[in-house]
């Protein structure tokens, strides 16, 4: 089911705060795959992004009643994934850096996919640097939304946003230029 | 390369879903939705006619208002369990805040504390000399003080009081609430999204209760937030944990086995098994509750009866809770606005009652039973005290200056907390 209008999601949120599941459940349906997504992305850890996305809801339901349904609930739920996901990325490089360790869940497949490099090219971003380019580029928020969050100064937004976005396009490029060569 | 083209590259990528995610996630919310919306409509129940209508917005008119709060108040003062409430109205108190001791010379009722401060642990000897433990993220007694079970990112280690190691495993993911059984032969801990038991030795490390990927399902996976686990004092092989969708677990720790389980308080914070194991207390930031462990027919399988409120005084919140060992009785503090002001009190909750201990203006923070049961240590972080309470009505004794103490040669960042007065 898809949502037409901004007025058809105000509908649902206010329904589910009413206590009615199928509303809470249509909800599920429509951002569970955006809050994976947001989550893999910054986390790149299919199991973790699982249980962040997740978290996400279950925070969401638990804030419900003070949501304020004028505003979307897309950029909501994502702030709570987004931020999570962000933190467990910060908690994982740390524990990579302090002990060498491999990661508690199963390694990704090799990126096979489309768009499987980009995908690559994005893990070696800084968690910061990617939480920023998923958020405008993957999610299209504005640097001014995405400031607010992830509690951030503009100016902090769009120097990492150029900055990720310059290393993803020299890795972009040394792709192709090795594509060429084959 | 453009950044059309490589806003096009981003927005064509492929990501990899674990089979059956959405589903499982599902019925993760649901279970939380309805649990949220049951626990709403009892307290709607509680006060109110219920309506499958939302209410107004539109405010009340106020002999409305006036009748309602009116109804109310009788409510509170005329009911059984008002009966409780209305002692918050006009209480007394056996004892007020002591003149602080400029320094820890001792613990008053003696015993050992563990104490978590910036540096790590800390180990406090009854005649007030401490020494830090090393550097530690948590610390928990064993059941007779030999030992402490200390966690470090990866690494769960049970080290002597006097800091020397006795053994060290390194887990697959971050370890935390590391929890001796009463026995002292296992350890519940969490790495990760996982719940794992280790014996007391360091061995037999096994994994009771899983993440998605490790294959658990669902509905019994350990709670994102981090509660922690709690053995059964009867000395079987016994440990209740809260799940992710919510619901108090009892398992068999050895095998996983499942043997009964019930709703959670919603956010609770803390549980513990009281009155020798015949209840459960949970804590939540607005309440405290008691469940029954039944027999049901057979000790080796538990049922979980009906859950039961204490009575608190209206919009307190609950800063923290904790049983008393070998006896039936639960200590909390609490903080509440009353008369244009913040107020906090230790109450201890009877069979037959409530008794409070201590008001103080501001705010209290965790309590803490001594090991014979007959004295509290209360937080008192905004004034940097900690106070000693006797449960008898005696003469409380407080200790300043607990900020700097654990924080010797730098600038305090926070509050130490105790994670245990042992034997």
């Amino acid at each position: 089911m898809r949502v037409e209008s901004g007025a058809e999601e105000e509908r649902l949120v206010r329904e589910a705060q009413g206590g009615c599941s199928a509303a809470m459940a249509q909800l599920y349906s429509l951002h569970w795959r955006g809050a994976y997504r947001a989550a893999y992305l910054v986390a790149h850890d299919a199991a973790a992004a699982e249980d962040i996305a997740q978290d996400g809801f279950l925070a969401a339901v638990d804030a419900l009643d003070r949501f304020d349904r004028r505003r979307p609930f897309r950029p909501w739920l994502h702030r709570i994934v987004v931020n999570r996901a962000l933190d467990w990325a910060r908690r994982e490089a740390l524990r990579r850096r302090v002990d060498g360790a491999e990661s508690v869940f199963e390694p990704l497949p090799p990126p096979e996919e489309i768009g499987g490099e980009m995908i690559a090219a994005l893990k070696e971003l800084p968690a910061e640097q990617r939480a920023v380019v998923v958020l405008r580029h993957l999610l299209e928020y504005t640097p001014g939304e995405i400031a607010s969050m992830l509690d951030l100064p503009r100016g902090t937004v769009n120097s990492r946003l150029r900055r990720g976005l310059d290393r993803l396009r020299e890795t972009a490029e040394a792709e192709q230029l090795a594509e060429g060569r084959r | 390369m453009s950044d059309g083209k490589l806003n096009c590259a981003l927005s064509e990528i492929s990501i990899p879903e674990p089979p059956g995610a959405e589903e499982r996630g599902r019925q993760i919310v649901a279970a939380a939705f309805t649990e949220r919306t049951s626990g709403r409509s009892e307290l709607r129940g509680a006060l109110a006619p219920k309506t499958s209508e939302r209410r107004s917005r539109r405010p009340l008119p106020r002999l409305a208002l006036g009748l309602s709060l009116a109804a109310l108040l009788a409510v509170l003062l005329l009911s059984p369990a008002g009966a409780a409430v209305r002692d918050w109205v006009d209480d007394t108190f056996t004892a007020s805040a002591p003149r602080p001791e400029p320094t820890l010379a001792r613990i008053p009722g003696g015993g050992k504390l563990l104490v978590q401060a910036g540096e790590g642990p800390w180990v406090v000897r009854p005649d007030g000399s401490r020494r830090l433990l090393g550097d530690y993220e948590e610390a928990s007694w064993s059941p007779h003080g030999l030992f402490i079970a200390a966690t470090k990112g990866r690494t769960l280690s049970a080290v002597e009081p006097g800091g020397t190691p006795h053994w060290s495993i390194t887990a697959q993911a971050r370890v935390a609430v590391p929890r001796w059984s009463p026995s002292g032969e296992r350890i519940a801990y969490r790495s990760g999204f996982d719940l794992r038991v280790i014996a007391g030795d360091g061995t037999e490390d096994h994994l009771v209760a899983g993440s998605t990927a490790a294959g658990t399902p669902p509905a019994a996976r350990i709670s994102p937030a981090y509660v922690a686990p709690a053995w059964s004092p009867d000395g079987k092989d016994v440990l209740a944990y809260v799940t992710g969708t919510g619901r108090l677990r009892i398992i068999n720790s050895e095998t996983g086995t499942p043997l009964a389980a019930a709703p959670a308080l919603r956010r609770i914070t803390w549980m513990g098994w009281a009155d020798g194991g015949r209840k459960i207390l949970e804590a939540s930031p607005g309440k405290l509750r008691l469940r029954p462990v039944l027999p049901a027919g057979h000790p080796s399988r538990p049922a979980l009866g009906k859950a039961r409120l204490l009575p608190l005084p209206p919009k307190a919140s609950v800063n923290d809770a904790a049983l008393a060992p070998q006896r039936s009785l639960v200590a909390a503090s609490i903080t509440y606005w009353k008369q244009h002001g913040t107020y906090s009190e230790v109450v201890v909750f009877r069979p037959d009652g409530s008794q409070g201990l201590l008001r103080v203006p501001g705010s209290l923070g965790q309590v803490e039973w001594s090991p014979d049961g007959r004295r509290l240590l209360v937080a008192w972080p905004g004034a940097s005290q900690w106070l000693f309470l006797p449960l008898d009505g005696g003469r409380g004794r407080a200790v300043a200056n607990i900020t700097r103490a654990f924080s010797p040669g730098r600038e305090p960042t926070s509050f130490p907390r105790v994670e245990g007065w042992c034997c």
